[in-house]
């Protein structure tokens, strides 16, 4: 230790904070600023400019060995630049699911795959998406039935994807399928990562229950699309388990999540709606709701339920604090990153219903009628929650995993 | 100063040492012997303690202690409600030997707290009156001038081990103003006085013994205020403020046996030719146990280091691990009882021992309710 080190750590701070001061949206961190529609264009423009910047300034991209891009700082270092990254709630610096092909990649990868896909990752100029559910595979995803025949260096897929979040912002995506049809399950899947570009690719969008026109959702189709045989992620038949790394980074559980202190699923998001909300905006419309005679605020049982939604996000806060250090220290078995996905879209639910309780009739009025609460965003909101319990693993394929690989439950 | 989760290498020692120990020495054979004693106390599990340095644990070494951290204790505490350890450490050490250590006068701590560490001592706190809640308005317990001293009369209820008691710190009422925070004062008290009268409480976790006790014009002397004199409520709060802490950690010592108990048990128990834990009904419940604990063990480390480093989120910290860890007690104890089945039921089972003594922990010092309202006026200050 250097007598200068504390001066250093000090000068970086203020670093810190003049960068997002000058590169934070206008208003942001206050409760006049509005997020941006996920998935929008101003949304995707807006993450792509700011992931550069934060990691130009050597802000992010820590955990990732520096051949790949990786920036790698002193601990303190990355601790202070965390600190200030969470206090100003500064979003999570990827686009798309890149950060999921990156934890992909450092794991699965070759020397030539990682250079060529992760610096432009961690740069924010790929828009990626994922492929992995279909029609006829949700829960069960190794029953996938999107095929990929071997001809000469390339594959050819033949298949259909859905629930692709992003799906018309994609310009690379990575997806599961079938490339032996007798091999037994698990081992006749591989992991391929594609360019959107691609003849043979085509998408639409998957109108979902929230009703919006611009679909967040849509299906992916491959109609004798063409893939180089070096885009294979891992060996052949083994897709599977690659797969298994890019759904644990999805939960929150991978490295690059651990590496900036945002496991457990809390980062997802640049820019659109947060996943986790602070109770300060409950709080502010509970006090502002009356119901017969009372405010919502006044009423024990809201207050309980408020404040439990405030306990359990700081229980998942340290939690995350002691999954990071359980996935840096080589630990953690990256199924608890189930756990934490179980919780933050559980409690989503109960929170959107809340709301919907706190303002009683209105919870009925949606994005379009005038007299919505906050322009129907609220009720929006809650029936967006009922995706996240679906999505990325049901909530009950999340408690088979806790039960079978953390607690050591047989299988059926 | 950033807050660190986790153990470092010597907190993993005591934690090893201390469920070794605790192996050994309170087996469930004598823990139940415990429960059937009418005082609950063993002298010589006493005395291996302190040769172990666990009373005096985060006492200065001029008082005979081991110069530990808040942390540390709380390792040791989440063991002993592992291993539902009866007798009377939480009494003696975290409801009387901390507010002396954080508020006795020098001769205070010379006197108490070497003989609190070497285990000549046993002692209690008598601060709750028929609510059965801590709120100073609900405190009458008189204590009244007289001589040189002061004499007291009331009914103290819920004294946690009084009967093993050497001394007893009470909480009297020495004026009554406008603010019934004003005027209270802590006494220790000889707990072998005349007049003092011990009634068992007929109470549910006999792994934690409960007395009324009556004291009858019992004298006391002026030099054994702890603190100031009509200021004892902030004191008061305090101990709530660190049993919290303490208490949220023996709970998740407490789930956590509990549901590794339960999960063994899945894996063992056959029913229509299979074991019972492959079915998902018993399986999704076995991983909201596991979810719960780990929650809880997330919130009881966060608070145990804001108390350890006096961070200003201590408080909000304290009431949310609290709540958190009593509410998930009470989920996975019942859990674990239904799992069971019929053998979760009986008295020979082990489980019960576990909902008792997490329902005990809960009660104390505010339930998940008490904290979750004290937390909403927290964060409505907070916006404010």
């Amino acid at each position: 230790m250097v007598s200068s080190e504390p001066e250093k750590l000090e000068a970086l701070r203020e670093e810190v904070r003049a960068f997002l001061r000058e590169n934070l949206p206008q208003k942001w961190g206050t409760p006049a600023y509005e997020p941006l529609e996920a998935g929008s264009e101003e949304q995707i423009a807006l993450s792509k400019s700011f992931t550069k910047k934060l990691y130009d300034a050597g802000y992010t991209a820590f955990g990732i060995p520096a051949a790949y891009g990786g920036i790698e700082r002193p601990p303190q270092e990355i601790a202070v630049i965390r600190e200030e990254l969470r206090r100003q709630g500064t979003p999570f610096p990827f686009v798309g699911l890149g950060r999921l092909v990156v934890d992909t990649l450092l794991q699965w990868g070759t020397e030539e795959q990682k250079k060529r896909f992760i610096p432009p990752i961690l740069r924010g100029e790929v828009y990626w998406i994922e492929g992995f559910s279909e029609p006829n595979a949700g829960s069960d995803l190794a029953g996938v039935q999107t095929t990929a025949v071997r001809d000469g260096d390339e594959w050819i897929i033949n298949g259909q994807k859905c629930w692709t979040s992003g799906w018309d912002y994609g310009e690379w995506g990575f997806f599961l399928c079938r490339t032996d049809v007798n091999a037994p399950r698990h081992r006749n899947l591989s992991f391929f990562l594609f360019d959107c570009s691609t003849p043979g690719f085509s998408r639409r969008p998957l109108r979902q229950m929230t009703g919006e026109a611009h679909a967040q959702y849509g299906e992916l189709f491959f109609d004798d699309m063409r893939v180089p045989h070096e885009n294979m992620i891992g060996e052949e038949g083994r897709g599977w388990y690659v797969a298994m790394t890019t759904l644990i980074a999805e939960r929150g559980g991978g490295q690059v999540s651990a590496a900036s202190g945002e496991t457990g699923g809390m980062g997802l998001g640049l820019f659109g709606a947060r996943t986790i909300g602070g109770v300060d905006s409950l709080i502010e419309l509970a006090k502002k709701t009356k119901h017969y005679g009372q405010t919502a605020w006044d009423d024990s049982s809201f207050r309980g339920r408020i404040a439990q939604i405030a306990i359990e996000n700081e229980a998942m806060r340290a939690y995350g604090m002691r999954l990071g250090k359980m996935i840096m220290s080589g630990s953690a078995s990256g199924n608890e990153a189930s756990m934490a996905k179980l919780t933050w879209t559980e409690q989503g639910k109960r929170r959107g219903d809340m709301v919907c309780e706190i303002i009683g009739a209105y919870s009925q009025l949606m994005r379009g009628d005038s007299r919505a609460v906050d322009g129907g965003d609220l009720v929006y909101g809650m029936l967006m929650t009922r995706g996240t319990t679906i999505f990325m693993g049901t909530s009950e394929i999340c408690r088979n995993i806790l039960a079978e690989r953390i607690l050591g439950l047989p299988r059926q | 100063m950033a807050i660190e989760l986790g153990l470092n290498e010597e907190q993993s020692m005591l934690k090893t040492m201390a469920r070794d120990f605790l192996a050994t020495e309170t087996p469930k054979t004598f823990v139940r012997e415990m429960m059937d004693d009418e005082v609950g106390h063993s002298p010589e599990l006493w005395k291996k303690m302190a040769e172990l340095g666990w009373q005096g644990l985060v006492f200065p070494e001029e008082y005979g202690g081991a110069s530990m951290n808040f942390r540390d204790l709380t390792i040791l505490c989440e063991e002993m409600g592992r291993a539902v350890m009866p007798g009377p450490f939480y009494s003696t050490v975290i409801l009387v030997g901390l507010p002396i250590l954080d508020f006795g006068s020098d001769e205070q701590k010379a006197e108490f707290l070497p003989k609190i560490a070497n285990g000549e001592i046993v002692c209690t706190l008598a601060a709750l009156e028929e609510s059965g809640d801590l709120w100073a308005d609900d405190l009458h317990f008189r204590a009244l001038p007289r001589g040189d001293g002061y004499a007291l009369s009331g009914t103290k209820m819920f004294v946690t081990d009084a009967k093993a008691a050497d001394y007893m710190l009470v909480a009297a009422r020495t004026r009554r103003t406008q603010n019934p925070e004003d005027g209270i004062t802590l006494f220790m008290v000889n707990a072998k006085e005349w007049g003092i009268y011990m009634d068992n409480m007929t109470v549910m976790d006999l792994t934690r013994k409960q007395y009324a006790v009556r004291f009858t014009d019992v004298p006391v002397s002026a030099s054994n205020i702890i603190g100031e004199l009509h200021g004892g409520w902030p004191i008061l709060q305090q101990i709530a403020f660190k049993a919290s802490a303490v208490l949220s950690a023996e709970m998740v010592g407490v789930g956590e046996m509990a549901m590794e108990m339960t999960v063994a048990y899945l894996k063992d128990r056959m029913q229509f030719g299979v074991v019972i834990g492959t079915f998902q009904a018993l399986k999704h419940k076995a991983a909201d146990m596991y979810a719960a604990m780990e929650y809880s063990r997330s919130l009881m480390e966060w608070a145990a280091e804001c108390v350890k480093e006096n961070d200003r989120d201590a408080p909000m910290a304290v009431s949310m691990a609290k709540s958190y860890c009593g509410d998930s007690v009470k989920f996975v104890t019942d859990a674990g009882v239904q799992l069971h089945g019929g053998i979760g039921f009986t008295w020979d089972h082990d489980m019960h021992l576990y909902f008792k003594r997490g329902r005990y922990n809960d009660t104390a010092f505010g339930d998940g309710n008490y904290h979750k309202e004290v937390i909403a006026r927290q964060l409505e200050a907070n916006l404010m």
